[in-house]
């Protein structure tokens, strides 16, 4: 990278910033800043997923068939007494098992599986082979089953702080079930769900720095490689242990993101309540 | 979540379908000079030179998988990637679960690493804070042997331990001796090996499900051919210049 | 072997690092709980310092993951081993993870239950307080009768919810910080019963039935601490504790 840096600049610099800038531009880092995506991926991804999973929730914590509701009250309430961390290294094992599991019902024939006693997959033909995509994929279902359930009590509590008035209204003017569902209570629910939302997709990111216990070579696993004492030059700068430095690093990323997160959501909830009476809403 | 299991199922299938060409190598990358990642982000080091040596003489397509040194085994038999070349040696304890090529690097013994003018009665070693990789035969052995009276912390990446014992929160780190040698070389004498050596483990091999008796055919193949023309000496002594050949030459 | 016999077995096996758990969490909460009301009293103060102090040590902690604050703190301690710990002589203390683990959540949960309190007192009616001050209260008495009971009583429900994070947290620790001998928590455990068979489904459920059965008795226990603060309070009709994470 130093020798893309124009001459001038590469002159100006001096030897000491010029050996600097080589080193936090050679591959291993430029890696690492590239490794930010599967991060930003898992948080938009397991964030679309978690309002999925939320507004799925939501729906069958009201609804009015009993066991759609049990159902649901023990999937929002499963966040209660179990750490995220744990979901998240249960989901993708045993989502791949399941996987491999039906693949065997199809594939394996009874030879295979005699032939393998006790072994998984049942036969090797069945075998899932999961990548850092894959991998990412699935983390990003678990973080949105697991901040589903929040988001689900968040708009649980928003679709009814939707005024009774205006549904009353909505029913009078002949508007079906559905309607009033769809077209008064989730149209309007936004603006109280907003404060509780960016409270989730705050937790979310910040869940994100788990990827690298699924084998994704992520911002922390690279961190941790980066920053680790080294005293074998053909595998770069020899140092000694740098890894806080590196964390530190990752700690304002994180801060920053916060920060930005933070913003963004004030910007949306102005243009979510322009035209709305709603001021206690926002407190 | 039915259509959701058989879009995953359609994408197992496809995977499995691809993996047919390629085989896929797991290993470490934080094992200097075995495996880690070079200055340009990609793994390299001995057991990657081997790993591609070997699939090149055998005609194989190989990919490099990086995983975590505590789950490399569990991840092999969950079928994540087709062989293991991480510095592993090849114990009886692991043949149990998995199956080794021929070894690509000879029997190395475990030497015991301080920081240079520490002192440790090794005749009675006791109240000694022994750092080990956890999953590796010295912690097997640490393990067996020495937990009575002692301390032993158990690191997930070897680098880990180095950092410990350069900080002083660990009095020694219990390691493969190729790997301890190059450090004390190029610590500028901030470290040293001290105390006997301890003889654990074989050679270092690739590990293998045991179901892929074709695959290790290969790579055996490939393995005795590299060892005979001095392939693999030269390799080992390219990234282990302390080491004293010559080792499968005669 | 048939599934309960394994369910009995993997119970037994995990009994102990489920101790290591509750460990980790009940070291942390004394102290976190007396340096958050700190926090909450310094975010809350005219004193610009203090004031700004508190408000970025509380938002750099609660705007990180937890993941990130074990990693860095752990690796910074270390490197003060030498220049500070060892001459003190504290180095056995300092780099012990039954020492470290706890230290680390009690900078953490400081922070989140600071937040709490903070968002307590200032619903504090500010008649009470001049109420007190009408009576020749001195601050410290202030504090003492009129500020702490009620932002301890707004505050609880919130607590409750967070002490309950605070350890689900703990199942971290233990993927960061160097393992001594054989003291395993409930997730190292898992993992490595995981490793040997594959069981996910067995060993996973039992590690989050510990956490779910220790979730609830902390409910339960902080319940009746909390009737307990109304108990002189008009009956209200629902005074459950309702469950919310990590937020006001």
């Amino acid at each position: 990278m130093v020798d893309l840096l124009p001459a001038w600049l590469a002159d100006g610099l001096g030897d000491e910033a010029l050996f600097w800038f080589g080193y936090l531009t050679d591959g291993r880092h430029l890696a690492w800043y590239s490794s930010v995506q599967f991060t930003l991926i898992a948080a938009l991804l397991g964030g679309l997923c978690a309002l999925g999973f939320g507004l799925l929730g939501a729906g069958m914590v009201g609804s009015r068939a009993l066991p759609v509701r049990l159902f649901g009250k023990a999937y929002v309430n499963m966040v209660r007494g179990v750490p995220d961390v744990l979901f998240f290294l249960f989901f993708p094992l045993a989502f791949e098992q399941g996987v491999e599991w039906m693949a065997s019902s199809v594939i394996c024939s009874p030879e295979d599986i005699a032939a393998n006693p006790g072994r998984w997959p049942p036969c090797p033909a069945a075998n899932w082979i999961l990548g850092t995509w894959e991998y990412l994929l699935l983390a990003s279902v678990s973080l949105g089953i697991v901040y589903g359930a929040f988001t689900a009590n968040v708009i649980h509590g928003a679709l009814n702080a939707v005024p009774r008035g205006q549904i009353e209204a909505a029913r009078a003017y002949g508007f079906s079930a559905s309607q009033v569902f769809w077209r008064i209570r989730v149209r309007q629910m936004w603006i109280y769900a907003l404060p509780g939302l960016s409270n989730v997709w705050l937790l979310l990111i910040k869940a994100t720095a788990l990827l690298s216990l699924l084998q994704i070579v992520d911002i922390v696993s690279w961190a941790g490689r980066l920053g680790a004492p080294n005293f074998t030059p053909s595998a770069g700068l020899v140092h000694p242990d740098w890894r806080w430095y590196y964390y530190l690093v990752l700690l304002l990323f994180y801060v920053l993101l916060t920060f930005l997160s933070e913003k963004g959501f004030a910007a949306l909830t102005r243009w979510a309540g322009r035209g709305m009476a709603v001021a206690e809403a926002r407190a | 979540m039915k259509t959701l299991l058989l879009s995953g199922l359609a994408l197992a299938m496809l995977t499995v379908g691809a993996s047919a060409q390629t085989v896929r190598l797991g290993t470490e990358g934080a094992y200097e000079p075995w495996n880690f990642m070079d200055a340009n982000g990609q793994v390299a080091g001995l057991d990657i030179d081997v790993g591609n040596e070997l699939c090149q003489r055998a005609g194989l397509t190989c990919e490099w998988v990086i995983n975590d040194w505590d789950t490399i085994i569990p991840n092999l038999l969950a079928g994540n990637y087709d062989a293991i070349l991480a510095g592993m040696s090849i114990t009886e304890e692991r043949q149990q679960s998995i199956d080794f090529t021929a070894d690509y690097s000879p029997p190395d013994v475990s030497r015991y690493m301080v920081l240079t003018g520490t002192t440790i009665d090794f005749d009675s070693l006791q109240n000694v804070r022994i750092g080990v990789q956890s999953n590796t035969i010295q912690a097997g052995y640490a393990g067996d042997n020495l937990a009575q009276g002692n301390t032993i912390v158990s690191f997930e990446q070897a680098p880990q331990a180095l950092a410990d014992l350069s900080a002083g929160s660990i009095d020694v780190i219990l390691a493969d001796e190729s790997y301890v040698t190059e450090i004390v070389a190029n610590s500028s004498g901030g470290f040293e090996l001290v105390g006997p050596e301890v003889e654990v483990g074989g050679g270092v091999g690739a590990g293998l499900r045991k179901s892929d008796t074709e695959l290790k055919a290969k790579l055996d193949e490939a393995l005795a051919a590299a060892k005979a023309d001095g392939t693999i000496d030269s390799l080992i002594a390219k990234w282990f210049p302390q080491r004293e050949g010559p080792f499968y030459l005669n | 072997m048939n599934l309960l016999d394994a369910i009995f077995a993997d119970i037994a096996l995990m009994a102990r690092p489920a101790l290591f758990n509750i460990y980790f969490a009940f070291a942390a909460i004394p102290l976190g709980f007396l340096f958050a009301v700190l926090l909450a009293l310094g975010k809350a103060s005219h004193n610009r310092l203090t004031s700004a102090f508190s408000r970025g040590y509380i938002y750099a902690f609660r705007g990180s993951p937890f993941f990130i604050q074990l990693f860095m703190i752990y690796s910074l301690v270390l490197s003060l081993n030498i220049p500070l710990w060892r001459p003190w002589g504290i180095s056995w203390l300092m780099l012990s993870p039954l020492f470290l683990g706890p230290a680390i959540l009690m900078l953490n949960t400081a922070a989140y239950t600071a937040e709490i309190l903070y968002g307590a007192l200032r619903t504090i009616p500010k008649g009470e307080v001049e109420a007190g001050r009408a009576f020749g209260m001195s601050r410290l008495q202030q504090f003492r009768f009129v500020t702490w009971p009620h932002m301890i009583r707004i505050a609880w429900p919130a607590y409750t919810n967070e002490v309950v994070f605070l350890f689900h947290a703990t199942a971290l620790v233990y993927f960061t910080l160097p393992v001594i001998d054989n003291q395993q928590d409930l997730m190292n455990k898992a993992r490595e019963l995981f490793e040997r068979d594959y069981n996910v489904f067995l060993h996973f459920s039992v590690a989050a039935g510990y956490f779910l059965a220790i979730s609830l008795v902390i409910f339960f226990i902080f319940r009746r601490i909390y009737r307990r603060l109304m108990a002189h309070l008009p009956a209200e009709p629902d005074r459950r504790i309702r469950y919310a994470p990590r937020w006001l």
